[in-house]
């Protein structure tokens, strides 16, 4: 049941991403043609699903706390491991972008900074992780710093708006200020379809991977406790 | 008010054990003082052309925040020995007043040691800091309110932790990024002189919600890291 | 598109799909580490 649960995300993710990328390659409105801005429709996305990934987490790290239930936390790190891959899909788009439209790699404003530091809080939530070994201590630890690290998500994602820095303003319509040409739009939600469905993925994936994890330590624990 | 006194008791004990050795204040303050003049190695101090108003908020505030990791660890680490950290979380104060005890008294010691570094700053790299002196003042303020906030509260997280020393940074300099941006920001501007104002403000509205926002979060959710 | 434009599209997309393709690879290589690990634990209380 499980495998076809993945087949079906993985073809239909696919196939998704397939129709977006016939889309904006051919059939955009004619403003669309200023080719590299099309990296656009991959940069935001995964910067929705990244997001979309620490708010999930923010929420399984609660219920962990609310119930104690260990695999709520198995859940809130594979999904965080997941959405510090989209983060760094983010974040390498953006630079591939920044080098085509300003000429430069990097830009020290507050918006990709704050994204950096973003990344960098989460990869500090999977280094913490490596770091104790004690399960329901590592869980707890884990569930704090992400209480703390979705706050920062928060500033993040306003930070486009805030600050007028080289970052361009909201392009998105539902956000204040934004608002692309008609048409034009849609393929970032499509795409951001698609990545959640890969996103879901590569979740499951990890999923069995802690349970396999938490079984080898139970049975290593029976193994030397005679 | 018993919560009053339990938080100002617990930031007292601190304050007085560190008063009596002076060990983190002396190491802090030499420690920025060495920062200071290995910046000043980085970049030629005879090059007229060199406007020390460009980076001198950025230098500053590294120092303080390089000179705050130093003190935020011991913070919790030095409840380590003869199981008095277990006998904090046993007693009446709850954790949430034992965290802004501890948060009162890194940032009273944070504090002394900025004032003590700035003074130095100011003659070594010959910055006025008398132009602008109140809005420096708060600035200050808040951004090591922001760093002991955070600090402290990740010194919790990490005190029971195999590579310690090592966490504590890789925890906390990252969710400091947005106040010491804030900070750097205002504080070169202020030193150039220039009041807050227009295009600065809303690093001051960063500041202020930063520092609202996490000293909730830390107060309520402390007690996840210091149960028992 | 002109050809200049169009490297810089096909490098941003070889990018994302690239670190995608890296964190499911090394997810896989995971998998069989731990699956290797399963089977000596398991033995290891058999042999009790």
């Amino acid at each position: 049941m499980r495998e076809k649960i993945l087949y079906g995300l993985g073809l239909v993710g696919m196939g998704l991403l397939a129709w977006n990328l016939y889309k904006i390659a051919f059939d955009l409105p004619h403003q669309a043609n200023v080719a590299a801005y099309q990296i656009v429709y991959f940069h935001v996305p995964a910067a929705i699903t990244a997001f979309t990934g620490f708010f999930v987490a923010l929420v399984a790290s609660g219920l962990y706390l609310a119930t104690g239930a260990l695999k709520y936390d198995a859940f809130a790190a594979g999904v965080t491991e997941v959405a510090v891959a989209f983060a760094s899909v983010n974040l390498a788009t953006g630079m591939i972008w920044a080098r085509y439209a300003w000429g430069i790699w990097w830009a020290w404003d507050a918006r990709l900074t704050s994204m950096l530091a973003c990344w960098l809080i989460y990869a500090g939530y999977l280094i913490l992780r490596r770091a104790i070994d004690e399960p329901t201590q590592r869980a707890r630890l884990s569930a704090f710093l992400s209480i703390f690290g979705c706050v920062d998500v928060g500033f993040v994602y306003k930070s486009i708006e805030w600050f007028r820095t080289q970052h361009p303003a909201p392009v998105l319509s539902i956000r204040q200020g934004g608002g692309m040409g008609p048409g034009m739009e849609s393929p970032i939600y499509w795409n951001w379809l698609a990545m959640l469905c890969i996103a879901s993925l590569l979740v499951i994936v990890r999923m069995r991977q802690e349970d396999v994890s938490r079984e080898i330590d139970s049975l290593r624990r029976m193994a030397h406790s005679y | 008010m018993t919560l009053l006194r339990q938080t100002l008791t617990i930031a007292g004990k601190d304050l007085r054990s560190e008063l009596r050795t002076k060990e983190a204040l002396n190491a802090s303050l030499a420690f920025s003082v060495v920062i200071f003049l290995l910046f000043s190695f980085a970049f030629d101090p005879g090059n007229l052309n060199l406007d020390i108003n460009e980076f001198s908020g950025g230098l500053l505030w590294l120092a303080f925040a390089f000179a705050a990791a130093l003190s935020l660890n011991r913070s919790f680490a030095r409840e380590l020995q003869n199981d008095c950290l277990d006998a904090l979380v046993a007693s009446p104060a709850t954790p949430g007043v034992l965290f802004l005890g501890k948060a009162l008294a890194n940032f009273t010691l944070l504090l002394a040691v900025e004032m003590i570094s700035l003074a130095v700053f100011s003659v070594m790299y010959d910055v006025r800091i008398r132009p602008q002196f109140g809005s420096l003042l708060l600035v200050i303020l808040m951004t090591t309110w922001a760093m002991t906030v955070i600090g402290t509260a990740f010194s919790a997280l990490t005190v029971n932790l195999r590579m310690r020393e090592l966490m504590l940074p890789i925890l906390t300099y990252p969710f400091l990024i947005p106040p010491l941006m804030a900070a750097i920001l205002l504080t070169t501007d202020l030193l150039a002189g220039m009041p807050i104002g227009g295009d600065n403000a809303i690093w001051v509205r960063v500041l202020v919600a930063f520092d609202v926002i996490f000293s909730l979060l830390a107060v309520v959710f402390i007690d996840i890291v210091l149960v028992g | 598109m002109d050809p200049k434009e169009f490297q810089y599209v096909f490098a941003g997309l070889v990018a994302a799909w690239l670190i995608l393709v890296i964190y499911a690879v090394s997810l896989g290589l995971r998998e069989r580490r731990l699956r290797k690990e399963l089977d000596r634990v398991r033995k290891m209380v058999e042999k009790r």
